[in-house]
């Protein structure tokens, strides 16, 4: 069996678990859907659509989409699932099996990007009622879905390393934490130009910036290749030293 | 002559905050092919950190080890592909049905869809679990995961089984049901590598035992010439069981083990 058929057996296996525990889905879309509009409520007024250049024309909604957007891709639920299934013995049955190691990585980390399409479709059929537009259009729409598929990649790659390190759903739980520090070190707000010099600084060294600037591109400006190419090469960057540390540490695993 | 396991000074050890812990250290062992081979030691002798090594599951600190003729530091997959795996704690996945965990076993062993469809449905009907297939996993009972987990080390007919502990925590009905299956098994050929703490266990299945402690082998034979052996020693009366082997062999006694529960209790 190829590595590519391996990988997707454990992609499906992965999605039906998905799909058998909602509960582990419903906070991946509530909680983002909660901070979209407490800080639409908090911050719209101070930024008019008629009078804020930085909008380009649409309301402070479409600006904020993107934290939550990233937000609902940096759950990465599926790592404490891997934690389950190492304490109850499963995830030796399958590293018996004569399985790449690269595909037993790369299962999980497929079935969350496809759990992800799904998540953003949703969120995006929510916030079209709300006036929020994909400037960029079709095709645009289609690569605002493949960066947050790619990102949620990257995180629960994050999370799932963290997973096979430490073998523990509380430094697991606690690990996906760390996206808000890093959440909260990009131009959530406002643009990167008007943050004071430290914060433009940290956003600056921080990579989801341009994660976060690409996708915002996408939907307030027509395509914007530097700010969507640089989005995806942090995505591309991000995600093969991850899946790169996540195949290491099964190849190691004792 | 080839063995269906073979394993030349074998040692694992590991790296603790207190030093380095030598789990097993320099084992040996040699078991025939149609073999049903019982290893047995007190807890933390170093039983299962070996069939963790002899399995692939975990690398191997020196020595050298064989499957089915297939090193296992060298050619994991291979290895992978002769042997089957039954571990301490049925390790199945209960957000899957039992249909769709030998399904997706069978696949991953290299079978199509139709193929692993038939013989999940053949392993089903083979441990009496074909009402419960369609069942989450969580809901089944100690004894039918304990058929389960039988069933998936079985897809692919291995030449070798490896059960680590497989009765542990079962009821007396569910035991006897296991015996019977390893039983079967061994008699349509395949080798047995089997783990226990059930001296009574060893003694109804195995053709012949080893046992560890200390990570070290401590004696290994037929269970009757390791019994005939402690009478002669010891001049006994009597026909020793192979619980007294067992205290003699690792040192433990009646009396030393009431010793550690009273001091447990203080």
């Amino acid at each position: 069996m190829s590595q590519i058929n391996q990988t997707l057996v454990l992609g499906e296996r992965a999605l039906r678990e998905a799909k058998r525990t909602p509960d582990a889905l419903l906070p991946t879309i509530l909680i983002p859907v909660f901070f979209l509009v407490v800080n639409v409520g908090q911050a719209a007024k101070i930024f008019p659509s008629g009078s804020t250049t930085f909008l380009q024309g649409q309301n402070y909604a479409a600006f904020q989409l993107p934290s939550s957007l990233l937000l609902a891709a940096s759950f990465g639920a599926s790592a404490l699932f891997l934690v389950e299934e190492i304490e109850g013995g499963y995830f030796d049955k399958l590293r018996a099996a004569p399985v790449s190691r690269t595909s037993l990585a790369l299962g999980r980390l497929l079935s969350e990007s496809v759990k992800n399409i799904a998540i953003t479709t949703l969120m995006l059929a929510l916030a079209l009622p709300f006036g929020i537009r994909i400037a960029s259009g079709f095709l645009g729409f289609i690569l605002l879905i493949l960066m947050c598929a790619g990102w949620a990649v990257v995180y629960s790659g994050f999370l799932q390393a963290i997973a096979l390190k430490t073998r523990s759903a509380a430094a697991t739980n606690s690990a996906g934490l760390l996206f808000f520090p890093l959440l909260f070190l990009t131009p959530n707000f406002v643009p990167r130009e008007l943050l004071s010099p430290p914060m433009e600084f940290a956003a600056t060294l921080n990579p989801v910036t341009y994660v976060m600037e690409g996708l915002r591109s996408l939907i307030l400006q027509d395509l914007n290749w530097t700010a969507i190419g640089l989005g995806f090469a942090v995505i591309i960057v991000s995600a093969t030293i991850v899946i790169a540390f996540n195949v290491y540490t099964m190849r190691n695993y004792d | 002559m080839t063995f269906a396991v073979e394993a030349e000074g074998l040692t694992k050890t590991f790296e603790s905050r207190s030093g380095t812990v030598e789990a097993v250290r320099g084992v040996d062992l040699q078991v025939a092919a149609g073999e049903i081979f019982g290893f047995l030691g007190p807890n933390g002798a170093g039983k299962s950190t070996t069939v963790r090594m002899l399995t692939t599951l975990s690398t191997i600190t020196s020595g050298r080890a064989r499957v089915a003729g297939v090193d296992v530091t060298d050619e994991p997959d291979e290895a992978r592909r002769k042997i089957g795996v039954a571990l301490q704690e049925a390790g199945l996945d209960p957000r899957q049905t039992g249909r769709e965990l030998l399904v997706l076993q069978a696949r991953l062993f290299g079978n199509s869809r139709s193929q692993a469809a038939t013989r999940a449905q053949e392993l089903l009907e083979l441990v009496d679990l074909l009402d419960a297939a369609d069942r989450l996993i969580k809901g089944y009972s100690g004894g039918m995961k304990r058929r389960l987990d039988l069933a998936s080390a079985l897809v692919h007919e291995p030449e070798v089984l490896f059960l680590d502990e497989p009765t542990t925590g079962l009821d007396p009905a569910s035991r006897l049901v296991v015996w019977d299956e390893v039983r079967r098994i061994n008699a349509a050929g395949t080798t047995v590598f089997l783990t226990t703490q059930y001296l009574e266990e060893a003694d109804a299945l195995c053709g012949r035992l080893a046992i560890i402690d200390g990570g070290r082998i401590v004696r290994e034979g037929t269970p009757t010439a390791l019994k005939s052996e402690l009478r002669q020693r010891r001049g006994l009366d009597h026909d020793p069981t192979l619980d007294e082997v067992f205290l003699d062999v690792t040192g433990r006694t009646r009396e030393r083990a009431a010793g550690e529960v009273q001091e447990l209790q203080g």
